[in-house]
């Protein structure tokens, strides 16, 4: 019969990994933070001097404005369509499969060749303008107007993510009652009521987890960035992330940068602690 | 237990911080007295193409210099300067490195590189007086020049015919000029930008000071240059997406939506590519020149890392794969060019000019001009961000109709505090 200290073995492997590439890296970053450390040159302790350069620095304050205007425009668009997207999935009809298939395939495609597709698409002569001019709508500026660049970096993501979300509100619409929609029709409820009442409040669990998720996620972005606009027009998609590989990489300024990235951390930690505080109503005190 | 567990974990993070930042302390210097030993060679995207003419080369020092081997490690472009980063983070930067300009600066200016002033100093002269400033931050050389592109133009005759032209321009005056005809008969693009810090040079405005301590590019001809410019994209002539660098410029020429590409000719082949159809209708001419009447040259270097256990040895592998008769070799086996100018007075290079082949015709070219060519980027450690203080200021006079005199204002502001 197993014992505990099988399990502790089974553990032990992806805990040594996590450990040497995640937490020993991390605390690593934490104390260079408060370093000059630039990889060549012997690392002298300039105490919160990093952190007080970050307050008073407009580029990263512009930059967590052009990452929360992406958070903004990515999460809740995220979080709602692809509840849609499950529920027109969930239904036992030839062929749905293919439609599942079909909606998650997005997902698939590697992140650096969505955002060399979309550029192309995304051009004034591309297809998306020419879709515009089908309607007599003038061609549009999308990655070259300071305005348009974040919502076209939006619809970007949104269409690569809504069916990653997509798999999770399935599971979670799988695992409610069909009785409870059959008790709800005999009530005469309308498919928004249903959704209202009984497929929101019982798929709240996986609402937060999604929430979470997507807002981590989009603080995080960078590639599609790097590959599209490289934080352009004048610097309007230039995000926190990608400050850090600025900073990091090309001004080998690795002190500064790991400076910031434990400011987003505390960030990103506060963000979450209030989607618990409205979400996750099931795991509270 | 869980304590002992708790107390556990702790001791190894602590151990592993430790040894995180631990190599960054380390001051070992090698000073390279002892004969013989193991020296380890990076370059940047040469294999598979160029084995056979590395593994040549190797060969020919080994035999040379007996008791060294040198050890050849290929990296890719888009990898080099991470895999510097991690490399010297670890105490394992190669000996003799490979680098472009942008990050030969970064590294020379942390005290990673040797300084070639003195260490090479017998053969300094040997190569072109603008390829050997290229290796400079301040007043000392930390690199010695290796191949090196200086541009050529490649160009559609059928655009030009169209809008009425017989030849491609010779002067950014008179490429501008073209340009207006060119877009208004057949909607293609002539001359375009996305940046200034090469243009301005070659207009005749110097970005710094000879010191590198101040900026130096304020002044009424930047001031005419932004304005014309500015002019010029208000009539359509440059497009947004060229002015934020979006455009893949190879792509634009093969759909022929550029009348010409100025680049180095060992890049022509892209368009080959993309539209065999648009390249074989091409041809070639010597690259547009400013005021100045010089061109920019690009370099690849050759450094030698300050920490090096064989640094004599080192040294003198970076001599050896820089001399005349190793770059002329190299030239032969791909359209670049070399640093010596002994190695460009060579038949293989003169024969280009009326060749049918656009690379060939455009390598000729691109070396006839090599004399008048140095390298434009400014003599500073951080020269990649004192280029993307300026094209930023740049491009909000185009894009957002800033004043011209305050754009340059905050730039010079925004550059004296980054070379400070």
């Amino acid at each position: 019969m197993y014992k505990a200290h099988h399990a502790w073995l089974f553990l032990a492997i992806p805990g040594i990994l996590l450990l040497v590439f995640t937490v020993i890296p991390t605390v690593a970053a934490l104390f260079l933070s408060f370093t000059n450390y630039n990889v060549f040159s012997p690392v002298d302790w300039v105490g919160l001097a990093n952190y007080k350069q970050l307050i008073h620095d407009s580029n990263f304050w512009s930059a967590m404005k052009n990452t929360l205007t992406y958070w903004v425009l990515v999460t809740p668009a995220l979080t709602i369509l692809s509840i849609f997207l499950a529920v027109l999935v969930n239904r036992k009809m030839k062929g749905v499969s293919v439609y599942r298939l079909i909606y998650y395939f997005p997902v698939l495609v590697s992140v650096v060749v969505t955002a060399m597709l979309w550029k192309w698409m995304f051009q004034e002569d591309g297809i998306m303008n020419y879709l515009l001019s089908i309607f007599n709508i003038a061609p549009a500026k999308w990655l070259t107007s300071k305005s348009m660049v974040m919502p076209s970096l939006a619809i970007v993501t949104i269409w690569q993510g809504l069916g990653y979300y997509m798999l999770f509100y399935l599971a979670g619409l799988q695992s409610i009652s069909e009785e409870l929609y059959e008790a709800a029709d005999l009530e005469g409820a309308g498919f928004w009521k249903k959704q209202f009442y009984i497929t929101f409040p019982l798929l709240r669990p996986v609402i937060f987890f999604v929430v979470v998720v997507s807002t981590m996620s989009a603080f995080k972005e960078f590639t599609m960035m790097l590959t599209m606009t490289k934080g352009g027009p004048i610097g309007s998609s230039k995000t926190v992330v990608y400050m850090i590989y600025e900073k990091a990489f090309e001004q080998l300024d690795m002190g500064y940068a790991s400076a910031i990235s434990f400011a987003l951390f505390l960030i990103i930690l506060v963000l979450t602690l209030i989607n618990q505080k409205f979400l996750d109503k099931d795991n509270q005190a | 237990m869980k304590k002992k567990i708790a107390l556990l974990l702790s001791l190894v993070m602590i151990v592993g911080l430790f040894a995180a930042c631990g190599s960054g302390t380390k001051s070992g210097k090698g000073n390279g007295s002892a004969k013989g030993g193991k020296i380890t060679f990076w370059t940047l995207s040469l294999s598979p193409t160029f084995d056979d003419y590395l593994h040549g080369v190797i060969k020919d020092f080994e035999s040379q210099h007996a008791g060294v081997k040198v050890n050849w490690q290929d990296v890719p472009f888009d990898q080099a300067e991470q895999r510097t980063l991690t490399a010297a983070s670890g105490g394992n930067l190669a000996d003799v490195i490979n680098l472009n300009t942008d990050f030969m600066k970064k590294l020379a200016a942390k005290g990673a590189l040797v300084d070639m002033d003195k260490a090479a100093a017998d053969v300094k002269d040997d190569y072109f007086e603008g390829a050997w400033q290229a290796g400079k931050v301040g007043d000392t050389a930390y690199a010695l020049p290796w191949y090196l592109t200086s541009g050529a133009l490649i160009y559609n005759p059928e655009i030009l015919k169209k809008a009425g032209f017989d030849a491609p321009p010779k002067t950014d005056e008179e490429a501008w000029k073209m340009s207006e005809a060119i877009h208004e008969k057949t909607g293609a693009y002539g001359s375009t930008l996305s940046s200034v810090h090469i243009y301005l040079p070659s207009n005749g405005v110097p970005i710094v000071a000879k010191d590198g301590k101040k900026a130096a590019f304020n002044t009424p001809r930047a001031l005419e240059i932004f304005k014309f410019l500015k002019q010029e994209y208000d009539k359509g002539l440059i497009p947004d997406e060229v002015v934020l660098d979006q455009v893949n410029m190879p792509e634009w020429y093969a759909q022929e939506k550029l009348a010409w590409w100025s680049t180095g000719p060992q890049l022509f082949r892209q368009v080959k590519d993309l539209s065999p159809e648009v390249y074989d209708k091409s041809d070639a001419f010597a690259a547009i020149v400013g005021s100045e009447g010089r061109r920019h040259m690009s370099i690849m270097n050759i450094a030698v890392s300050s920490k090096s256990k064989h640094q004599d040895e080192a040294v003198e592998f970076a001599k050896f794969i820089t001399n005349a008769d190793n770059q002329l070799n190299f030239s032969k086996t791909t359209p670049v060019l070399p640093s010596i100018v002994e190695a460009t007075k060579d038949e293989f290079f003169t024969k280009g000019a009326d060749s049918d082949d656009v690379a060939e015709k455009g390598r000729y070219y691109s070396v006839k001009q090599l004399e008048t060519s140095y390298d434009m980027l400014a003599p500073v450690e951080n020269v990649t961000q004192v280029n993307d203080a300026i094209n930023e200021e740049f491009r909000k006079v185009l894009l957002e109709d800033k004043d011209p005199q305050k754009a340059l204002d905050d730039a010079e502001a925004e550059v004296n505090k980054l070379l400070q």
